[in-house]
């Protein structure tokens, strides 16, 4: 508990800033569904024809998984942050707005609608006075279960680098940190409740209520007090995102150096994240330029779809990555050719330039584990054949499905296993150690290898194309700033395999913080003073 | 004065009529009920004097005026309406259902206030009892009377009740019946008044106008329906009214 209550000490400033980061990501799209919402609703209930055309396109719009979601509207957009994820957070939103408006408009009984115009209402002053008062109840629940669900999907825009809860979620999956997980889904969930509570509060509100013996203004003030309670919340995530540096202690002063801003990106596991420090950090040492880390980019398309756009400057790819996902061309054996390459087709098509490689090569690796490897005496993936349809194969989704992954290993080594199961990268790290798998896709350098105890096989038949990491950075910044490339192109083969392998281990299984992992190698083999941080 | 010329309201492009070729006149100040069963066409009648239903064919005239050619917001707020149904906005107190036509018209709020609790008054409902109070903490009579005061608000011409009674139990029908005749000596308003009920129609009306499968059987005074019956229909309707009238004259 104590170790817990240290931990949370230690994260309020984030929790803060990105409490109110999610509650505004909810808060703005809640209201701008509202104002998109109640007006097509409207619209619906008045013309029969628009009626199925509208309910039809919000009942589609809601199907969209959220994922998919965000990188369409990413892809749309061209732009990574708080503009696509607010837009598909309406857009989910806009379903149970729109039907309890419709609904509620219905259900408002048709002897009541004929008085009103009988008596001589305009239709918009029966709008007003008779059918939105009716219908609010109603309407105000469409609006509760909107806004319920969008503090639970905003967790996912911090795949697309717009914050909130969903970062500590992510970087938790990232780093298999369940303390993180749990900073996230916690404070989210009691949101969710207060959110729900509020809005509840807000439809007690608008309850009328028989004579009570409440004295008429004490009556009015509770109504007040509890109609704004959602607006309270509002306000006070506002206020978080206003004062980041409430609970900051004294070294709120890292970012103190005025002047232009390179923003780095990184992808969401562990690796991606200590590179993302690497360079980060590098960047402010020796350059005086302020760094912004939009880190935990949702995958490798959002990731270069940000850089295209130009709402990053640079990250990390692999050679191997670029040339198959980004590219879409056939996989190159050959190192230096696959780096030549991708580098030459980038400048071209996307003005990006791939700086020098790393050193490390995070290639697919099939591996099983330690014990059964010994076991079956297992060293290479051939080795694999006469058991494989006893195995169950844990693969991450990416691998399942591209051509240098599961397909492709198929045809090179003539064999398939027993089952295969899609699992995100953390789980299937997990599944393997708790041999609900046997054999999964690692990647070479990560971690987890060790700290699991699992055995990479050799690719004896050379399958995998070479995965070799280097920044990618677009050729205006790098135009602009021209020292970057000399400062990344320090980090330049000073990362062999085994020197990512144990950084990554270091936050896997040591669970030190990627920012302290980039921090203490730089310190011991780039930057020569420990004066300079 | 209201007069009908000839007026025909048909559904299905002429395959079915509400109305056929009615043609009468309400006179000023006077209390006329349209009788008849439900599908005779009574009420389309009252619909169409507000142009909550529009005519196929002929005119509806208020005075001198066609009624299509006047917008339908103002003219409704010059015509007082009570509805079958009641109608009373659920979520408006007893006060502001009262009030809707007065703000539909920008009264000031004094004024407002004050008629309210006048009509209020005249329906027989104390106002410091009931003026704040919604109308389903109400019996059905007094909704009803709250109906009546609401179709009074503006100080209407012409008033239209469309079966008000026709929810109520006998006794609060038979004293609002009461009550409605007071009232009608009180303000000599042009009332149209409709009702399936003959001894209701017999009691309110000045003139009775019977409606028979979209046709207008005969108008006229309850003695006229009594003892001179234009058609079987009319005769046959009022045949049990007309020999306990008899036994009474005899006894």
């Amino acid at each position: 508990m104590n170790e817990w209550l240290q931990f949370v000490g230690d994260h309020l400033p984030e929790l803060w800033l990105h409490t109110g980061e999610h509650i505004l990501l909810t808060g703005v799209s809640t209201l701008i569904a509202i104002g998109i919402g109640i007006p097509l609703g409207i619209a619906a209930s008045r013309h029969r024809w628009l009626r199925s055309a509208i309910t039809g396109t919000v009942g589609i719009l809601q199907t969209i998984p959220s994922l998919a979601m965000l990188a369409g509207l990413l892809a749309l957009l061209n732009r990574i942050g708080t503009v696509p994820a607010v837009i598909a957070l309406v857009l989910y939103a806009l379903l149970p707005i729109v039907r309890n408006t419709l609904t509620g408009l219905s259900n408002v009984p048709a002897s009541i609608r004929e008085a009103a115009d009988g008596m001589g209402m305009t239709r918009r002053q029966r709008l007003w006075m008779v059918d939105l008062p009716l219908a609010a109840p109603v309407i105000v629940t469409g609006i509760r279960t909107a806004a319920v669900v969008s503090v639970g999907i905003a967790t996912l825009s911090a795949f697309i680098g717009a914050g909130g809860l969903g970062q500590f979620i992510n970087r938790g999956l990232a780093l298999s940190n369940h303390q993180l997980i749990l900073l996230g889904a916690v404070p989210s969930a009691l949101l969710a409740m207060l959110v729900d509570a509020s809005i509840g509060a807000v439809q007690w509100s608008l309850r009328r209520r028989r004579a009570t013996r409440m004295p008429a203004w004490l009556n009015r003030l509770t109504r007040t007090a509890a109609a704004s309670a959602p607006i309270l919340i509002f306000a006070a995530g506002c206020f978080a995102v206003l004062t980041p540096g409430l609970f900051t202690t004294k070294d709120g002063s890292a970012n103190a150096n005025k002047g232009a801003v390179i923003r780095v990106g990184s992808k969401d596991f562990t690796e991606q994240l200590i590179l993302g420090e690497l360079m980060a950090q590098l960047i402010e040492q020796k350059t005086g330029l302020r760094v912004d880390r939009e880190f935990d980019l949702g995958g490798t398309m959002i990731c270069h779809g940000a850089l295209v756009g130009g709402a990053i400057d640079l990250y990390a790819e692999y050679t191997g990555t670029a040339l198959t996902a980004v590219l879409r061309k056939e996989a190159i054996s050959d190192p230096t050719a696959a780096y030549e390459t991708v580098a030459r087709a980038y400048e071209k098509q996307f003005d990006l330039q791939w700086l020098q490689p790393f050193g490390f090569n995070n290639t697919y690796a099939i591996t099983v584990r330690e014990a059964d490897a010994r076991k079956w005496n297992l060293k290479t993936i051939s080795d694999l054949k006469s058991r494989a349809t006893e195995m169950r194969a844990g693969w991450t989704s990416e691998f399942s499905a591209r051509s240098d992954g599961y397909p492709g290993l198929q045809t090179c080594y003539g064999f398939q296993f027993g089952s295969v199961r899609d699992l995100d990268t953390a789980l299937m790290y997990e599944a393997i150690q708790r041999n609900e798998v046997d054999v999964i896709c690692a990647f070479a350098t990560d971690g987890r290898i060790a700290a699991y105890q699992l055995h990479p096989l050799e690719d004896d038949l050379h399958f995998f194309p070479p995965y070799y990491a280097a920044p990618v950075i677009r050729k205006a910044t790098l135009e602009e700033h021209p020292e970057l490339r000399k400062t990344l192109n320090l980090l330049a083969g000073r990362l062999t395999s085994d020197v990512m392998q144990r950084l990554n281990s270091e936050v896997d299984r040591d669970k030190h913080s990627p920012a302290d992992v980039a921090r203490e190698f730089l310190l011991q083999n780039i930057l020569n003073t420990r004066d300079s941080f | 004065m209201i007069s009908f010329e000839h007026v025909s309201k048909s559904y299905s492009n002429g395959d079915t009529y509400a109305v056929k070729d009615v043609s009468f006149e309400v006179q000023e100040g006077e209390t006329l009920v349209l009788l008849g069963s439900s599908g005779s066409g009574k009420t389309t009648l009252l619909r169409l004097i507000n142009r909550l239903t529009e005519p196929t064919s002929g005119r509806i005239l208020l005075g001198d005026a066609d009624v299509a050619t006047q917008d339908p917001v103002p003219l409704r707020r010059r015509i007082g309406y009570v509805f079958q149904g009641i109608g009373l906005f659920p979520h408006f107190t007893v006060a502001a259902n009262v009030a809707i036509v007065p703000r539909l018209l920008d009264w000031p709020k004094e004024r407002r206030t004050q008629r309210t609790h006048e009509l209020l008054d005249l329906v027989g409902l104390e106002p410091a009892v009931y003026a704040d109070r919604y109308p389903d903490e109400l019996s059905g009579g007094q909704q009803q009377r709250v109906g009546v005061a609401r179709a009074l608000a503006g100080d209407p011409e012409f008033l239209l009740m469309d079966e008000p009674f026709g929810a109520l139990d006998a006794i609060t029908r038979d004293s609002l019946q009461e009550e409605l005749l007071a009232l009608k000596q009180r303000l000599r308003k042009t009332i149209v008044f409709v009702t399936h009920d003959i001894q209701e129609g017999m009691i309110v009306g000045d003139r009775i106008a019977v409606m028979h499968e979209g046709r207008l059987e005969q108008i006229g005074t309850r003695d006229e329906l009594l003892r001179q019956p234009k058609t079987e229909f009319v005769r046959e309707l009022f045949a049990k009214p007309a020999a306990q009238l008899g036994d009474s004259s005899k006894s």
